[in-house]
């Protein structure tokens, strides 16, 4: 085989990138004419308007095929995914840790709350009806004003204790914690197929004494009032104005061991809730990780 | 036959001269006179090294006056071989002082502690063999496998991927110290892409290995055996089991198994080819005929054949010791450089490599500015290079080489080293080869002269009748001489054969005429029993005649025939009549005319002539009883009655004109290089079309206008007949201007060496130059050359192990095919490299978007791994078994400087457009995807932190709804295999209009290459695997995809085919205008 070496040195390979950018004999800028290079921009030019009038068309071609109401499909929605407040993440999922005694521990704890309870103030829910039956609350037509659906009413003194009202601190400083589950919303989804969803809170593994605790409202149900949700533009919810909201379970933990850290599971149990994918923590159940000091 | 040194002194005094650089320590000259009135000369020369000086070098004497003032020149030109030849040019020494030929018989089985009668015991045996070693050559130092293996692994892009795999590892580490979610995902990552470098470079590797390995095995094809005397008794040995000091017995059609000191011969005859290059047989006895080792008749040498006759010899050096042996390990001394393939990739390499880095830094810096954190921006950094680097392609180009390797072996091209399939390609000078190459390398008749007239014999390669008229009673005496008049025989077992196929055992011109005589007549053999021969006078180089005596196969004809064939001028001699039409005339002036006329016209052809003539011995003078004595020559050799002529040539291939046109009409010069006489080399030239029939040499356009040769301007002549001679005394310079302005060049009498003169002086011209050759000394031009071509029948091993490519027909023609399949294999991988550039576009993007617009990621790294490695690398194989768009053979070698490979409008054609609109194409899918199920394009922007955020697991979508971090997670995983559905879609578009780059696909027919749409299906099969059949494992990020979503980026699929072809119609129809030059790739 033939040598076709060719080596450089380097100020010969600088020499040749100069003439490269501006060869001044034949008068070429990086290997065009200035008036090739007008050209050139130019095709380029009308080439990515065209694509993006092309791109432009499919987004708004697909927007016009989109319903308003609901997506078209619910694929990864099967199941509700469950969250817990306060929301304190830590490497592994929600960790809490407290010291009962140190109140400076638990007093962002307890802000939180009272924050994502202000949503849930008569005042904010006044747009909402009350509602009594315990079936779903099905609404085949627009009866709300600007043409939406009604939500029912949550307000936070269902959860009497955990409330904030009675207990500004939630309990933490007794050591018997209120914690807020809610589970998340998805169109047209009926959970517990007529009998309502409820919460149950259980230890994770063996402990030696079962947890303690105390559901609000009674029995640590989702009233099926609150279901189904008809999505963003049916029930009408502005930023500062929840329409739909979605319905709480508080928990009180009593009996919670000290200084150690447990791991506590609770559950949304009712029919078309899942809790067993293995990939998802939060999907039909929360994961909380609770050390609580004395 | 007569061998003559008469140039010896000439050119071994000026061989003294050089003493500076090149020392030359033999040359052989040997001329060679056979019934031809002018000389044959045949130059054979061999340059050994000697200890002093330190360059090896074969080139031939030049002139010293212009060496001297070119002398700075030299050096530097070889500087590259120069090295540490020092220990070579010690062994060589050893090789000169070899004395063997000098001692006695008694004094040799004394030195080598042997015996001619009993040879070594082979307890003896044994020991020596132990001592040195078998007896076979030392193969060239092969890198070590492991080196192979990793240098497989550093090459390309693999760097870049390792680059990628480090980074994956740092940035697990990282996450791993603070205790992150999920910092596997980088772990295996990185794992992955050290996979991916490991097994390309496996495959590569084992493709490499491969392929050597079809060399290897044919070299070790035929086990030579050795007849020996060991312990007294005859054996047959693998010929590596030879040692110092044994007896071999060889005969006619043997290889010589090692250096032999000969001490019996019968009528033995060595063919020094591979040693030497082109050569007659030489004679060879037991006496001490010269001081020098190369050039006495007593040694045989090992790898020359024995062409007829016996021999019994002493082994006198094995191996690496032997004269072969030290030439060819000098031969490995000449380095192998890239290929122009090999420059062409690592261009390519280079250019996508700069775009990955740039890109990837360019990005770097940009989300290290957007205040990503540094750990994230090293993750875009991998994702980036990933996207850029296409992964499968060098393994592709690798099966693709390899493809069309496999076609050319089929067609008798033998290809050793991958990338030299390329190479042919871009050949633009073929330096070939006369004897074999060219011509059928067997003498065959070619032209008859009798009765006043000459007739033309077929020289085809299968005749079995001749057409020229065969009813003159001359032409029946003619024939009775020929076949009588002949010692070769047919070896016995081949009458299935074909005439033209069978083995004969006879020297070349009596093999012509005996199977002349056989096509015509029929059994010769039944005619020579039926007419027993009395007496006979072999050919002898003194008489240049030969005679036997034959009984008449008539019964009531008594008398005696003389028959008698020689060299014309002799035969006319003792010629007192001539038969025409069968009746004897006196032989008149007029008659003796004639005779030298067409004698002149037949070795104007370059051809051999013989004189043919008879007598019937009057029957009262020559009785039955009659005791002929050949010694005496008790018969009349004189007044005998001319017959006619017979002339030989060693006949062009009847494929081979066609072949020189196609490498004409291809833009490849051929150049004709042969140890040949002049005028037989143009003879041939122009018969096969290497001087056109209209073109003329300064000599021709001299005698036409009748002019000195000195006054013909040489820039009218466009065929130049370069004898050897010449060459010796020319400088480079002029051997350039020769190069430059002649078109068609034939070089005659040239020493192989030369050979290597011819090649550097192409390859100064810019050319790539491909050379065929056969002889040991034709290996260093072999290796010079941008391809060697050794041919595979005739090729020794040498010659074989020094070539890129082994031609297993010696059939010049299928260097045509060979040069074809290069150029297509060229268009093909420019094809398959515009394929697989494409989509890089469409998996980099993502990533650009995703830094610049904060949207949930569109693909993943593996996903985009799966494309390069899983998708696309069956289609653009498949791109590998396109056909030609246009007869490539009408157009120019491309100029290796000027047309890459990759040029800038392929790369930019494919990245700036198709690229773009298959990204498009994706991103619609993704975008449809999401708003489907609840996250409309809006929504999207900006809400990458939110969305990784796995604190957040009541993200809202567009409609209100709430997702968990793991409902998002598999939502994008379901992105990304839109994502990839929609690439592997677009791709199936890309590769139907990569099928052709100026034709419409319908002119290119969509169906005729049925591995395309094996590829496409493949492509989507695979795709639909990965997509219902792994979607559930969750390590791959792919989901089972709703089968909508396939068709998304169909329109854009059709867009991209439409496009081109609009491109392909304004090319083919504006050639040459601004779009042409633009989009043309």
């Amino acid at each position: 085989m033939a040598t076709l070496n060719e080596k450089k040195t380097c100020s010969e390979r600088m020499e040749n990138f100069r003439r490269f950018v501006w060869n001044p004999e034949t008068r070429l800028f990086m290997g065009r004419t200035l008036i090739n290079w007008v050209w050139i921009s130019l095709y380029y030019l009308a080439f990515y308007v065209v694509m993006s009038g092309l791109f432009a068309l499919s987004i708004y071609s697909l927007m016009r095929t989109m319903n308003p109401y609901e997506p078209d499909y619910q694929d990864q929605l099967k199941s509700p995914g469950v969250t817990l407040r306060p929301d304190v993440y830590g490497d592994r999922g929600l960790q809490i840790y407290y010291n009962v005694s140190d109140n400076k521990t638990w007093e962002g704890l307890v802000t939180t709350l009272r924050t994502f309870l202000a949503a849930y103030t008569p005042a904010a829910q006044r747009l909402n009806i009350n509602c009594t039956s315990d079936t779903y609350f099905i609404q085949d037509t627009f009866d709300g004003p600007n043409k939406t659906k009604l939500s029912c009413k949550f307000t936070s003194d269902m959860l009497q204790n955990c409330s904030g009202i009675t207990d500004p601190t939630f309990g933490f400083p007794e050591g018997s914690p209120c914690f807020i589950i809610k589970m998340n919303r998805i169109i047209k989804f009926f959970p517990g197929n007529g009998t309502a969803p409820r919460v149950d809170c259980t230890y994770v593994g063996d402990e030696s004494r079962p947890l303690e605790v105390d559901y609000y409202p009674m029995n640590g149900t989702f009233n099926l009032h609150y279901f189904p949700y008809y999505g963003k533009k049916a029930n009408f919810k502005t930023s500062f104005l929840n329409c739909y909201s979605n319905p709480l379970v508080a928990v009180k933990f009593l009996n919670i061991t000290r200084n150690v850290e447990v791991k506590i599971v609770c559950k949304v149990i009712g029919a078309g809730i899942t809790f067993d994918n293995v990939h998802d923590p939060y999907e039909g159940k929360t994961l909380l990780k609770n050390t609580c000091k004395e | 036959m007569v061998k003559e040194a008469s140039e010896m002194g000439s050119t071994n005094s000026s061989s003294k001269a050089w003493h500076v650089v090149y020392k030359i320590i033999k040359i052989w000259n040997v001329m060679i006179i056979e019934a031809v009135p002018d000389v044959h000369h045949n130059t054979k020369t061999l340059f050994l090294l000697q200890k002093k000086s330190d360059v090896y070098s074969v080139e031939d004497l030049w002139d010293k006056r212009s060496r001297k003032t070119d002398i700075g020149d030299e050096e530097e030109k070889y500087k590259d071989l120069k090295g540490n030849k020092k220990k070579k040019a010690e062994d060589l020494k050893k090789e000169v002082e070899l004395d063997d030929h000098k001692l006695s018989a008694s004094e040799l089985e004394e030195k080598y502690g042997t015996s001619v009668n009993k040879g070594l015991s082979s307890a003896r045996a044994a020991e020596i063999l132990a001592r040195d070693g078998p007896n076979s050559l030392t193969p060239p130092k092969a890198t070590p496998e492991i080196v192979k293996f990793l240098k497989q692994m550093v090459g390309g892009f693999s760097i870049l991927l390792w680059i990628g795999a480090v980074f994956s590892w740092i940035s697990f580490g990282i996450q791993l110290a603070q205790g992150a979610e999920s910092p596997f995902d980088n772990l295996y990552l990185g794992v992955v892409l050290a996979l991916v470098v490991i097994l390309t470079g496996i495959f590569a590797y084992y493709q490499e290995a491969k392929s050597t390995n079809i060399m290897a095995s044919f070299s070790k094809m035929i086990p030579q055996q050795a007849l020996v005397i060991r312990d007294a008794e005859k054996k047959e040995l693998p010929a590596d089991q030879l040692v110092v000091g044994d007896i071999v017995e060889i005969k006619g059609g043997d290889r010589i198994p090692a250096d032999i000191r000969l001490i019996f011969t019968q009528g033995c005859k060595v063919d020094n080819s591979s040693l030497t290059g082109e050569s007659e047989p030489q004679s060879r006895s037991c006496d001490f005929t010269h001081e020098n080792p190369l050039e006495t008749r007593n040694i045989a040498f090992y790898s020359t054949t024995c062409v007829e006759g016996t021999a019994t010899g002493i082994v006198i050096n094995t191996g690496d010791r032997t004269v072969i042996g030290r030439i060819a390990s000098l031969t490995s001394g000449v380095g192998n450089e890239k290929t122009p393939i090999a420059i062409e990739i690592e261009h390519f390499v280079y250019l996508v490599a700069g775009v990955a880095i740039s890109i990837g830094v360019l990005f770097f810096i940009i989300s290290v500015s957007m205040r990503y954190k540094i750990l994230d921006s090293i993750i875009f950094l991998i994702g980036i290079i990933v996207a850029n680097v296409p992964e499968g392609l060098l393994a592709t180009v690798t099966v693709s080489l390899s493809l069309t390797a496999k076609r050319m072996a089929k067609k008798n091209c033998l290809v050793k080293n991958l990338e030299a399939v390329e190479t042919l390609g871009s050949t633009s000078i073929i330096c070939s080869d006369k004897t074999g190459t060219l011509t059928q390398n067997r003498m065959t008749v070619a032209h008859l002269w009798f009765d006043n007239q000459i007739y033309s014999a077929d020289t085809s390669e299968d005749q079995t009748t001749q057409p020229f008229d065969q009813s003159s009673p001359s032409w029946t005496a003619l024939s009775k001489i020929v076949t009588l008049c002949n010692r070769a025989e047919f070896r016995p077992g081949q009458e299935n054969l074909p005439i033209m196929k069978r083995v004969v055992v006879g020297d070349a011109s009596e093999t012509a005429l005996l199977k002349f005589a056989e096509v015509i007549l029929g059994d010769v053999m039944s005619i020579r029993a039926r007419n027993r021969k009395v007496a006979e006078i072999p050919f002898n180089s003194t008489n240049k005649f030969q005679l036997s005596i034959h009984e008449t196969d008539d019964p009531n004809d008594k008398r005696f025939l003389l028959v008698m064939k020689g060299a014309p001028e002799r035969i006319l001699e003792r010629c007192s009549t001539i038969m025409i039409n069968g009746k004897e005339e006196p032989l008149d002036s007029e008659k003796a005319e004639a005779f030298q006329t067409a004698y002149m016209e037949l070795g104007g052809l370059g051809e051999r002539v013989l004189g043919f003539c008879h007598l019937y011995l009057p029957e009262d003078e020559f009785p039955d009883t009659y005791p002929f004595d050949t010694d005496s020559m008790n018969f009349p050799t004189s007044n005998l009655c001319f017959v006619g002529l017979l002339s030989m040539i060693d006949p062009p291939r009847s494929t081979v004109p066609d072949a020189v046109s196609k490498c004409r009409s291809a833009g490849i010069k051929v150049i004709m290089v042969t140890g040949d006489h002049p005028i037989t080399a143009k003879a041939i030239a122009k018969s096969v079309g290497i001087i056109s029939a209209t073109s003329e040499t300064v000599e021709d356009i001299a005698k036409r206008l009748n002019i000195p040769v000195e006054q013909v301007n040489r820039r009218e002549a466009t065929a130049a007949v370069v004898n050897g001679m010449e060459l010796k005394d020319m400088s480079l310079q002029q051997l350039d201007e020769i190069l430059c302005n002649h078109s068609e060049i034939v070089f005659a009498r040239t020493s192989p060496q030369q050979k290597l003169i011819i090649v550097e002086g192409c390859q100064r011209q810019g050319a790539v130059v491909a050379v065929t050759g056969d002889g040991v000394n034709d290996s260093p031009a072999l290796k010079k050359a941008d391809i060697g071509i050794a041919m595979g029948i005739a090729g020794s091993d040498a010659a074989k192990n020094a070539a890129d490519m082994v031609l297993l027909d010696d059939n010049f023609a299928s260097i045509v095919t060979g040069v074809e399949e290069g150029r297509l294999i060229f268009d093909n991988l420019k094809k398959t490299i515009a394929y697989t550039l494409t989509k890089n576009i469409a998996e980099l993007c993502p990533f650009l978007i995703y830094i610049i617009a904060s949207i949930p990621m569109p693909i993943g790294t593996i996903t985009i791994l799966f494309i390069d490695l899983g998708t696309d690398i069956i289609p653009s194989v498949a791109l590998a078994y396109e056909k030609a768009e246009s007869d490539i053979m009408n157009r120019r070698p491309r100029n290796k400087r000027k047309d890459r490979l990759v040029n800038e409008q392929l790369a930019v054609y494919s990245y700036l457009q198709i690229g773009i609109m298959q990204s498009v194409g994706a991103f619609i899918t993704y975008f449809t995807v999401y708003a489907e199920q609840g996250f409309l394009p809006s929504t999207l922007l900006g809400v990458r932190v939110d969305w990784e955020n796995n604190a957040i697991n009541d993200f809202e979508d567009s409609y209100g709804q709430q997702w968990t971090k793991y409902q998002r997670m598999y939502l994008q995983w379901t992105g990304y295999t839109a994502f990839f559905v929609s690439i592997t879609i677009q791709q199936v578009a890309d590769l139907i209009i990569r099928k052709t780059r100026r034709n419409s696909i319908f002119q290119q027919g969509l169906f005729r290459n049925k591995v395309i749409w094996v590829g496409i299906f493949s492509q989507i099969g695979i795709a639909l695997i990965l997509t219902y059949g792994l979607g559930h494992v969750t390590a791959l990020n792919f989901t089972p995809l709703r089968f909508q979503y396939w068709f998304v980026a169909v329109p854009f699929a059709i867009l991209i085919w439409v496009y081109d072809e609009v491109r392909k119609l304004f090319i083919r129809r504006y050639p040459g205008s601004w779009w042409d030059k633009n989009m043309y790739y």
